[in-house]
């Protein structure tokens, strides 16, 4: 961020919340340091991810979209991160196909208890965005959605 | 041709409607033809040049239609009983209150590619099709053009030519292009860097019209008037006729059809610019083949793999 006028880099997190969000929050709590480029939608289980969250904001232009929840059979609905995983390892695959760096999309799982790892996972997801720079999506020459109206299409 | 009529004739007592193909406009372009009469009958042809996938229309005329006892008739090709079997494992079509004509498929004909082919440019009066041969009739005389050289894209890569699921094949098994899955359309792309592939794209979907008649066609496209496309809450498009839209719109279609898509290649034959967003879909159909060995369509009991899930898969 030395450049006055250089885009601040930004990840979105899809954070469950019953295993990652807390997770960050203990990392948080504990005091743990991280990387400021995160910023955090919390789902209610990774199998509300829809694949088409990360693809559309990849194409929007965010540099990185990370999804965390609990670890597979640690599931809060028991298999949620089942049908989660299928369909988050389909996107990653698809991602390069259409011109997408499937190196901006990353997803794993931490616990409520594992904040030292959330701390390893955004510190090291953050530093790949950081060397990638920033995403020109997909069709850059569209403007972009405010987030306001981006937010009023789920209200 | 002699076989169906006189088979469907036969039957036809014990069938509510056939849906088969008639010559459109020009006999270069049959067209659907719902048919509920035995007059109506004669009207049936079956050709290379029956493109139509009409199991697409399915699950609507099922809904529709009364509870009479009586059976749909309908032709399928190859690939159009891949399309039934894939709407029968989701439910969307009972199988029984259908009576399914398998039509062993020589290959359907690319109309750009045959307008190419051929020496006259005269509106054509005739078309017949014997020995890998097309006879086109028009007023300039009868041409012969080999079927092989003016070949559908989708039908190049086909390894289901004889129909699964049928009631009944009328005509003889016809040997498969292909026997195991080809992506060579899709390894060309791959073959791009991923700055080349970005920038492919977006040149190619910068002619997208948002018709959606690619949406249309597509057996598997469920949702008809509920499509998320056209939805304003949640509001995945804009109304904006950019680039990004129109690539929404198509990611739209290829996730959804993920591990469904039986790569009929309606979406990209209908496409009016000439888009080939087939590719999407056949490089999701490679995903589901790598990960879960599945094939959509083929097995009329098997879950497909996004709806299913596996605790014992390790690695993803
Ligand atoms: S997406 Fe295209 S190829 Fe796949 S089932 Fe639909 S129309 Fe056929
Ligand atoms: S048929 Fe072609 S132009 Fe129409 S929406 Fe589909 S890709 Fe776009």
């Amino acid at each position: 961020m030395s450049e006055k006028n250089e885009r601040q880099l930004r990840i979105v997190g899809f954070l469950c919340n019953w295993c990652s969000y807390g997770g960050a929050d203990t990392a948080g709590v504990c005091r743990f340091k991280q990387p400021p480029l995160l910023r955090i939608i919390r789902i209610p289980c990774t199998g509300r991810m829809d694949p088409l969250f990360v693809v559309k904001a990849l194409a929007q232009g965010a540099d990185g979209v990370l999804v965390s929840g609990c670890h597979p059979k640690d599931c809060h609905y028991a298999v949620g991160n089942f049908y989660a995983r299928r369909r988050l390892e389909l996107v990653k695959r698809f991602l390069p196909f259409v011109g997408l760096d499937p190196r901006r999309f990353h997803y794993t799982w931490v616990s409520a208890s594992e904040g030292q790892r959330w701390q390893e996972v955004v510190t090291e997801f953050s530093a790949v965005i950081q060397e990638l720079g920033p995403n020109p999506g997909i069709g850059a020459d569209t403007p972009m959605e405010t987030a306001g109206q981006a937010a009023s299409a789920f209200a | 041709m002699d076989t169906l009529h006189a088979h469907l004739e036969a039957l036809f007592d014990d069938l509510e409607l056939v849906i088969g193909w008639e010559t459109g406009y020009e006999p270069l372009r049959p067209t659907p033809a719902f048919l509920r009469s035995r007059e109506d009958l004669s009207r049936l042809v079956w050709n290379p040049l029956c493109a139509p996938n009409l199991s697409v229309y399915l699950p609507g005329i099922l809904k529709d239609a009364k509870e009479t006892g009586k059976k749909i008739g309908v032709c399928l090709k190859g690939c159009d009983s891949r399309s039934l079997g894939a709407l029968v494992q989701e439910g969307f079509v009972e199988r029984e209150r259908l009576y399914v004509v398998g039509l062993p498929c020589p290959g359907t004909v690319d109309p750009e590619a045959l307008a190419e082919a051929r020496k006259s440019s005269a509106p054509v009066t005739h078309v017949s099709f014997r020995d890998g041969l097309l006879a086109i009739t028009s007023r300039d005389g009868t041409e012969e053009i080999e079927l092989e050289r003016v070949l559908a894209r989708r039908c190049r890569r086909c390894r289901h030519p004889n129909p699964l699921h049928a009631d009944v094949i009328l005509g003889d098994p016809v040997p498969p292009r292909r026997t195991e899955p080809s992506f060579s359309d899709v390894d060309a792309v791959e073959a791009m860097s991923l700055e080349e592939r970005r920038a492919y794209w977006e040149e190619e979907l910068s002619r997208c019209l948002r018709c959606y008649a690619c949406r249309n066609a597509c057996p598997l496209c469920v949702c008809r008037d509920r499509c998320l496309a056209e939805s304003r809450t949640p509001k995945w498009t804009t109304q904006r006729d950019g680039v990004r839209d129109k690539f929404l719109f198509h990611m739209i279609h290829a996730l959804h059809l993920a591990g469904r898509c039986t790569e009929c290649g309606e979406c990209e034959r209908v496409c009016p610019v000439g888009i080939p967003v087939a590719l999407f879909k056949e490089k999701m159909a490679r995903i589901a083949l790598e990960l879960w060995d599945y094939q959509a369509g083929t097995d009329p009991a098997a879950t497909p793999p996004l709806q299913t899930f596996d605790p014992s898969e390790t690695g993803i």
